[in-house]
């Protein structure tokens, strides 16, 4: 018992140093953010700097459309997790469960799709968003968005779906399920941290995306988030402070997110409760 | 479900209607691409919507856009036969514009008496036709100085040295220097330039021919050297953040920066006086900036129509009236002659040492050859000032380069002959596909029906992947055979496999493979290593762990740019907090990290390790809920060791989640653009830190080389098609657990 009280010791002074790493560069953005004259770095360390300001913030939100660009990136993150979840939870079943022909090479495939490299991608995809007359429309950033997205929580789920084991799908089956039930009813549910952790990845694509959101979205009107964060930046003038302040509140939604979704990532949901 | 599905359908119909509905280019509206800097992007917003006002009927959008990303954007927009109606940039973007033939010459849309009006700075012209028209002359290097501190600004080298070391001072006697004489952002050429002029050299010919191994260079980079090491009146290390930050917490008395800085620093309470750059004693000459004028191109896709809205708005613009509004607020320089003679001129004091600074400068050359010149400099420059490098050395290094870039720039392959070789190829390669496949085909239609279920699954994954990955990808592969470059941006032919040879024979490709597979390996290692850890310690059950997981998840959540750029701070030799720290609890001296190679390659994956290992652990955390608790119930009852247990039950049972995380973890690790970015500053020192995708994007997109750039992508993916498949065949077989 006393050894176990020491490595929960242990345990929360390992955690509490990789804590204050963690935080220390974040704190030192928020430290941008109230330091007057924008100013990205400083030689001084304090993190409440002289004159600390909260004027950053308010310009945000008051003379700045802070709140339109949060709003055009809730919707679209909102469509591709929507999507990316809908999409991946079903196919990575299918390559999980069933011997399909053609289930090794779209497995492949889909890994592949990952290997490109941006300077690959870069050009044909202008070429292409142009052609298809998908510039300056939200549907063509989704379309790019989730296939971005699916690849990796196509193979997460198919990696959690594999971690099931298939005789609770046979005994569902001998019950009277049919095929869409027996997944729907029974692995569904069971697969709650993994579509947890599908949804947050899916979610953050679309969030924190600059570079296809740059060449697909021309009108301010349309802005996400971060091309709205890139307009307070210009050649060697940039304004930092509400740069910092506005990346802080970008981050809010991911934390408040992770937060909620949590709950079903620690779910009460454990195999072993089934497994018996 | 079924509601879902019918919900989820509705959704993506209205998306397509959405889609249709876009605003198409119409003829009333002009959109103008910009990099202004935000004083002058207020003055151009307000004036675009006077402008409206007065012309109801026409809508004038304004956009804007990093200086790069402008250009490249703009570049494959234009071919593509759409784009922003006006581009307004530094006049260096004429030269590749108009040798692509992507703008329209504008002395054939405004008369000669029209053009009279303006300083002969303001009209770019080159082969005889204007393709530029400036608003503002400037983007000029100047001495500011905190008047404060100097009472009078330096005249000569002599006297900024002796100024300089008179105010580079300890002031507690720590041994550390606690105010500088002078600080800039010496590491980079452009600020340079001053100092290779004034001892009298310049970077071209009158032939166009870089000019780079000369005396006069070595007499300039000596010079550099002498003021950090002999004098000792700069920093040690300064980029452009640091030596604002200096100025601006009056640490510095004085700085060499562009007039974009100066409104900056009055606003920040400092009381500026600018001055021209000193006089070089050696050889008389001043100390001269580039100057470079700022205006509007227009797009070649206009039609006749369009076009004279475009001039309506111009000349609008570009107004006496307007143009003085630019100057009062932002103190920026005019390109109207007749504001010249403006009271202005003489009673601020800016704007009247501006102008004498202009007057000494010298023009930036538009050619295209600029490009290489520059990434034929920066290297050598930075390895002269990490003392890696002789001046001599480095000059002769520089010229080398230059030459070599200006050849890649300017290549101009054919082959008329492979075009027809190539489409049989390809078709050759379909067929064969096809025949190899015919078995899964006829398994496909035997197994249809059985397996129906699981290709209704996944299906509408599948298709959307490749209807957004297909076409780029083989568009890449026709790319990577043809010669699309500057020489041929509009005419692009196929020329074989020359490309590919040019990749395998470029002598750093070996050394950049072999940092990118370090690079990928460190990080994905610690990621693993700490992000598994991390999450076995919150898997327990205790109290506050909650708090921890939320905030361990914080550098995944922030965005990663401006944490990079703090990262880049912190890692600063005299004033990042981890020298600091190193020197205060483990009594290290400091590290110089963004000045040599290895420290630098350290540095940046440091920051990545910090940024990437939450997601490991996020996705650790999901895998451990899938283990029964019994099993290590079962495990104590055996008396099992903690390891025992975390090598038979954990590890194992983890691992089907785990390895394809890891897998796509190592590709986008090996892919990683960014972080090299922004923390190395694009591969800073003398692109020592940069690994295979950054070193293409600096080496072939940078100087227009389309082709290349595709041939040397695809290689990048060859090369992480065969690591990943033989990374998943290794572990395929440890894969059945159950």
């Amino acid at each position: 018992m006393k050894n176990k009280k020491l490595v929960n010791i242990l345990i929360y002074i390992v955690l509490t140093i990789f804590t204050l790493i963690v935080l220390y560069p974040i704190i030192n953005v928020f430290t941008i953010s109230i330091r007057p004259n924008d100013r990205l770095f400083s030689t001084d360390l304090s993190i409440i700097p002289a004159n600390a300001t909260f004027k950053q913030y308010i310009e945000l939100f008051k003379n700045r459309p802070f709140l339109l660009w949060a709003w055009n990136s809730a919707i679209i993150s909102g469509i591709v997790t929507f999507t990316g979840v809908a999409l991946a939870s079903t196919a990575g079943y299918a390559i999980s469960r069933f011997n399909f022909v053609g289930k090794q090479s779209s497995m492949l495939g889909l890994l592949t799709t990952q290997m490109f490299p941006a300077t690959m991608l870069l050009l044909p995809m202008y070429i292409m968003l142009i052609k298809l007359q998908l510039l300056n429309s939200y549907l063509g950033i989704i379309i790019v968005y989730s296939a971005t997205a699916l690849p990796f929580c196509v193979w997460q789920m198919k990696g959690f779906y594999d971690t099931i084991p298939f005789s609770l799908e046979e005994s569902a089956r001998i019950d009277g399920c049919n095929q869409w039930q027996a997944f729907y009813k029974i692995i569904f549910p069971l697969a709650a941290p993994a579509l947890v952790i599908t949804a947050l990845f899916s979610f953050m694509t679309a969030w924190s995306e600059y570079i296809v959101a740059a060449q697909v979205l021309q009108d301010t009107s349309l802005y996400t988030l971060p091309l709205g964060l890139k307009s307070f930046e210009s050649n060697m003038s940039t304004e930092w402070g509400l740069y910092a302040a506005a990346s802080l509140i970008v981050s809010i939604p991911v934390v408040v997110l992770f937060i909620v979704l949590s709950k079903w990532l620690v779910s009460g949901l454990t195999l072993g409760s089934v497994k018996g | 479900m079924k509601k879902r599905i019918l919900s989820f359908s509705f959704i993506v119909v209205a998306l397509l209607l959405l889609g249709g509905c876009a605003k198409k280019n119409n003829e009333n509206q002009i959109v103008i691409w910009h990099n202004m800097r935000p004083e002058e992007t207020k003055i151009l917003d307000r004036q675009i919507n006077e402008f409206m006002k007065i012309h109801p009927d026409t809508k004038v959008i304004q956009l804007f856009k990093e200086t790069e990303e402008m250009r490249s954007g703009y570049i494959v927009a234009a071919i593509g036969g759409q784009g922003p109606d006006m581009v307004y940039g530094p006049s260096d973007q004429v030269g590749p514009f108009a040798e692509m033939n992507i703008i329209k010459p504008l002395n054939e849309v405004f008369p000669k008496e029209y053009l009279a009006n303006f300083n002969d700075k303001a009209l770019i012209y080159s082969n005889n036709k204007l393709w530029m028209l400036a608003d503002k002359l400037g983007n000029h290097l100047a001495l500011v100085y905190n008047k404060k501190l100097v009472p009078a600004p330096p005249r000569t080298d002599k006297e900024l040295i002796e100024i300089g070391k008179k105010l580079t001072i300890d002031k507690n006697g720590d041994g550390k220097i606690d105010q500088y004489g002078l600080v800039w952002n010496y590491t980079e050429p452009y600020f340079f330039v001053p100092f290779l002029t004034g001892f009298g050299g310049w970077v071209l010919d009158s032939l166009n021919r870089p000019t780079l191994n000369t005396p006069q260079m070595i007499k300039g980079l000596n010079f550099i050297k002498q003021l950090r090491d002999e004098y000792k009146i700069i920093p040690n290390e300064a980029d452009y953040n640091v030596a604002d930050a200096l100025f601006k917490e009056e640490r510095a008395a004085m700085i060499i920066n562009g007039d974009w800085s100066w409104a900056g620093y009055v606003k920040a309470g400092l009381d500026i006086g600018i001055a021209p750059l000193p006089l070089i004693t050696e050889t008389g000459k001043y100390a001269a900036p580039m100057v470079s004028p700022k205006g509007y191109c227009v797009n070649i896709n206009l039609n006749k129509a369009k076009t004279e809205k475009v001039k309506q708005l111009l000349e609008y613009l570009l107004s006496p009236e307007k143009e003085l509004e630019a100057t009062k607020e932002a103190k920026t320089f005019p390109t109207r002659k007749e504001l010249y003679e403006d009271k202005l001129f003489k009673d601020d004091p800016i704007l009247f040492n501006s102008k004498k600074q202009i007057d000494l400068g010298i023009p930036l050359p538009i050619i295209t050859e600029m490009r290489a010149i520059w990434d034929a400099m920066r290297p050598s420059y930075q390895a002269v000032l990490g003392g890696s490098m002789t001046p001599e050395k480095a000059a002769v290094e520089m010229q080398k380069n230059a030459q070599i870039k200006i050849k890649e720039l300017k290549e101009d392959y054919t082959n008329p002959v492979f075009g027809l070789i190539f489409k049989l190829i390809l078709f050759a390669i379909v067929i064969a596909i096809l025949f190899f496949l015919r078995k899964s085909f006829v398994a496909f239609f035997r197994n249809i029906k059985k397996d129906g279920f699981a290709y209704i699954l996944a299906l509408p994954a599948l298709v959307v992947m490749v209807a957004v990955i297909f076409y780029p990808f083989v568009y890449n592969i026709i790319l990577s055979f043809s010669n699309m470059s500057l020489a041929h941006i509009n005419d692009w032919s196929l020329v074989g496999f020359i490309q590919y040879v040019k990749v395998f024979s470029e002598p750093q490709f070996y050394e950049v493979l072999l940092k990118t597979i370090i690079w990928t390996f460190t990080n994905i290692f610690f990621h693993v290593v700490i992000g598994v850890s991390l999450a076995l310690m919150l898997n327990r059950d205790m109290p506050g762990k909650g708090i921890f997981r939320t905030l361990l998840i914080l550098p995944w959540a922030v965005p990663q740019y401006i944490v990079a750029l703090t990262w880049r701070g912190m890692f600063n030799y005299e004033y990042g907090s981890i020298n600091l720290i190193l020197a205060k609890f483990l009594a290290m001296s400091p590290i110089e990290w963004l000045k040599s190679p290895v420290e630098a390659f350290t540095a940046v994956i440091i920051t990545n390790v910090w940024l990437g290992f939450p997601f490991m652990m996020i996705i650790a955390l999901g895998a451990l809920q899938s283990i029964p608790q019994e099993l290590y119930e079962a495990a104590d009852i055996d008396g099992a060791k903690w390891y025992q247990k975390l090598k038979s039950i954990t590890i194992p049972l983890i691992k089907p989640v785990m390895i394809p995380a890891i897998t796509l973890g190592m590709i986008w690790t090996f892919n990683n653009l960014n972080v090299i970015w922004l923390v190395s500053n694009a591969g800073e020192p003398s692109d020592k830190t940069h690994i295979l995708v950054s070193y293409v994007y600096k080496a072939a997109f940078n100087l227009y080389r389309y082709g290349y750039a595709a041939a040397f992508s695809f290689v990048i993916f060859l090369i992480l098609l065969a690591f990943g498949l033989s990374f998943l065949r290794k572990t395929k077989a440890t894969e059945s657990v159950y």
